[in-house]
């Protein structure tokens, strides 16, 4: 260690350098993971934050919320416990006369059922009568804030937001939570529908009726509209740019190493190890690599601190953990490539 | 009786290159070193006399004959005994002054207690040493900010620190004015004398025979007895 560091020290331009290129490559494969998966996330966010764990729809409504709709005849077969949650859901466009138009999914909900029991409000409070709504905090990036009125595609009815919630999206659009009876008004349905789906947290339900079927929530994501295909692009996206990186780094690390051949030729000749030479470039990379590192992810995290509310961006732990590891470990295998050569250092070579 | 030979060299020969760009560099060299006495191979550029260092401390093996290093044959062990005895036994003092270039003067001796594990020198000796060296006031720069003269020297204090029983000297004087020549001469054969060490020197200064016990010349590659 002793030597590295003090090697470090002595040319601190260069290694200088080596650490910031560790530290853009890490910080790019942050942020751009964090980037992909935040918007992976604001696919299923409401879904996430509801803790369901299956999802009955009608069974020829391919997977989609949005395509199924059960019926009261079937409704009335089905038994629900405190763990399902009628849900109707709806694509809108919601509108305010002095507000931009957002593109939005309404969620219509039995406000006594649990989703509607557990929902978190940041403000406000949940509605109690149908012409109320609670929103994703995503409408006060166009800033709406409660009390506003809002209309519902060409729809006259008029709605009151009464309420904000945090991380409700679903299909990549802020959640509008009203009442299933709205569900029914802008899906132009007669009373004979009930809601789109049950959402369970019992993976296990049976909806007791043919032509329904229970879904797990992760083959329902899969089906999610482009989420399996966003997820693969993204995901190979990321496997290019870490592949890049990590040979990128393993070939600077390489060039260090053998820019230190003559060096390491003249502590061969006063007949230091060769195994102090390997440490050396072992714990040097390591010195490096940990240095960009750290300087990556406090940049990283700066920068997710300071972006727009807008930008999702979000961090999946396990996925940071391996990138970090690889490229530890791709930093000290680039180093150590060269190893046979360290061990080959002729001492007279550096004699005149 | 005991053995004061500390390097004995037979039938040494040396060869670089293959078919028509082979030159023998080194003929049948027979060479002895002894405790307590200082050793001068002499002869001019180009003639053999690195080749003859390095070889007689290790760092190249010679194409036949053996060498013998206070009895230990260092052809017949392996690298790791040979590094070692390099280390514990030898020190050299190179044409390229051998100093590692991000290390303070200071650092490069501490450099050899940290590999070696010990403290070789108090400071007040090392202090001293310096000043015969005239060295003191550069302990705190870098090899890049000393003249060539300078950096010799800490190159010999460097190579004398650890105490070694022997010391292989390349051109030790080639960047030195005379009154230089003369301490560094004198602080040879003090070793040899006063600390019973083997010392040898090759060079082409003619300065620092008067300094020596043996004198040996070498001329294409052939090595004689010159007194
Ligand atoms: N590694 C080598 N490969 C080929 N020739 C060499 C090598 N080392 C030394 N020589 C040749 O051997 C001769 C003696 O070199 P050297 O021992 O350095 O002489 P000196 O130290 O007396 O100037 C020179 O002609 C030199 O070119
Ligand atoms: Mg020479």
């Amino acid at each position: 260690m002793y030597l590295a560091w003090k090697e470090i020290k002595h040319e601190k331009l260069r290694y200088g350098l080596i650490i910031g290129m560790i530290l853009l490559i890490s910080y790019l494969v942050y942020i751009l993971s964090g980037l992909a998966f935040g918007l992976a996330q604001q696919n299923t966010e409401a879904i996430d934050s509801w803790g369901a764990q299956s999802v009955i729809l009608d069974k020829d409504a391919n997977t989609s919320l949005q395509q199924s709709m059960l019926t009261k005849s079937q409704t009335d077969k089905m038994t629900l416990t405190k763990q399902e949650s009628y849900v109707g859901q709806s694509a809108i466009v919601a509108k305010e006369a002095n507000h931009a138009k957002v593109s939005a999914q309404f969620i219509g909900l039995d406000w006594d059922q649990f989703i509607g029991k557990k929902l978190v409000l940041t403000s406000g409070h949940k509605p109690t009568k149908a012409n109320q709504v609670v929103v994703d905090d995503g409408f006060k990036t166009s800033n709406y804030k409660l009390g506003d009125t809002i209309k519902f595609n060409s729809n006259a009815d008029t709605y009151k937001i009464v309420g904000f919630t945090h991380n409700a999206k679903i299909d990549i659009a802020p959640v509008v939570y009203g009442d299933l009876s709205t569900w029914r008004t802008l899906k132009k349905l007669p009373d004979t529908f009930v809601a789109s789906g049950v959402i369970s947290q019992n993976a296990q339900y049976k909806p007791g009726v043919d032509q329904l079927k229970n879904y797990s929530v992760a083959a329902f994501i899969n089906k999610l509209p482009g989420y399996s295909a966003q997820n693969m692009t993204f995901t190979f996206m990321i496997a290019f740019l870490m592949i890049i990186s990590l040979v990128v780094i393993a070939v600077f690390l390489y060039i260090l190493t053998i820019q230190k051949i003559p060096n390491y030729a003249v502590l061969r000749a006063q007949g230091v190890p060769s195994r102090v030479l390997v440490s050396n470039t072992i714990n040097q990379a390591l010195l490096l690599v940990f240095g960009g590192l750290a300087l990556g992810v406090g940049l990283t995290a700066l920068t997710a601190a300071l972006l727009p509310a807008g930008v999702p961006i979000a961090f999946n732990w396990p996925i940071l953990a391996v990138v970090t590891v690889g490229i530890l470990l791709t930093g000290v295998i680039g180093a150590l490539i060269p190893v046979k050569l360290i061990l080959k250092v002729d001492p007279v070579s550096v004699i005149a | 009786m005991e053995n004061t030979n500390t390097i004995e060299m037979h039938h040494i020969d040396k060869t670089f290159g293959h078919d028509t760009s082979k030159i023998q560099v080194l003929k049948d060299i027979e060479f002895t070193a002894q405790r307590g006495e200082m050793s001068l191979v002499i002869g001019p550029s180009g003639s053999g006399k690195s080749t003859f260092l390095t070889i007689a401390g290790g760092l190249q093996t010679p194409t036949a004959g053996e060498v013998r290093v206070e009895d230990t044959p260092l052809t017949a062990i392996p690298v790791k005994k040979r590094d070692a005895l390099r280390l514990n036994k030898i020190g050299f003092i190179l044409q390229a002054y051998n100093l590692v270039p991000f290390l303070t003067v200071r650092e490069q001796f501490r450099f050899v207690d940290r590999i070696k594990g010990a403290t070789h020198m108090t400071e007040d000796e090392l202090m001293a040493l310096l000043d015969d060296l005239g060295i003191r006031d550069l302990i705190n720069k870098y090899p890049s900010e000393l003249s060539g003269g300078q950096t010799q020297r800490v190159a010999i204090a460097r190579a004398l620190y650890p105490n070694p029983e022997i010391v292989l000297a390349d051109e030790p004087t080639a960047a030195l004015d005379s009154e230089r020549v003369t301490v560094v001469g004198e602080l040879l054969r003090d070793l040899a004398k006063k600390h019973n060490k083997s010392i040898i020197v090759v060079t082409h200064d003619m300065r620092l025979k008067q300094f020596a016990d043996h004198i040996y010349e070498i001329l294409d590659g052939n090595m004689r007895q010159a007194s």
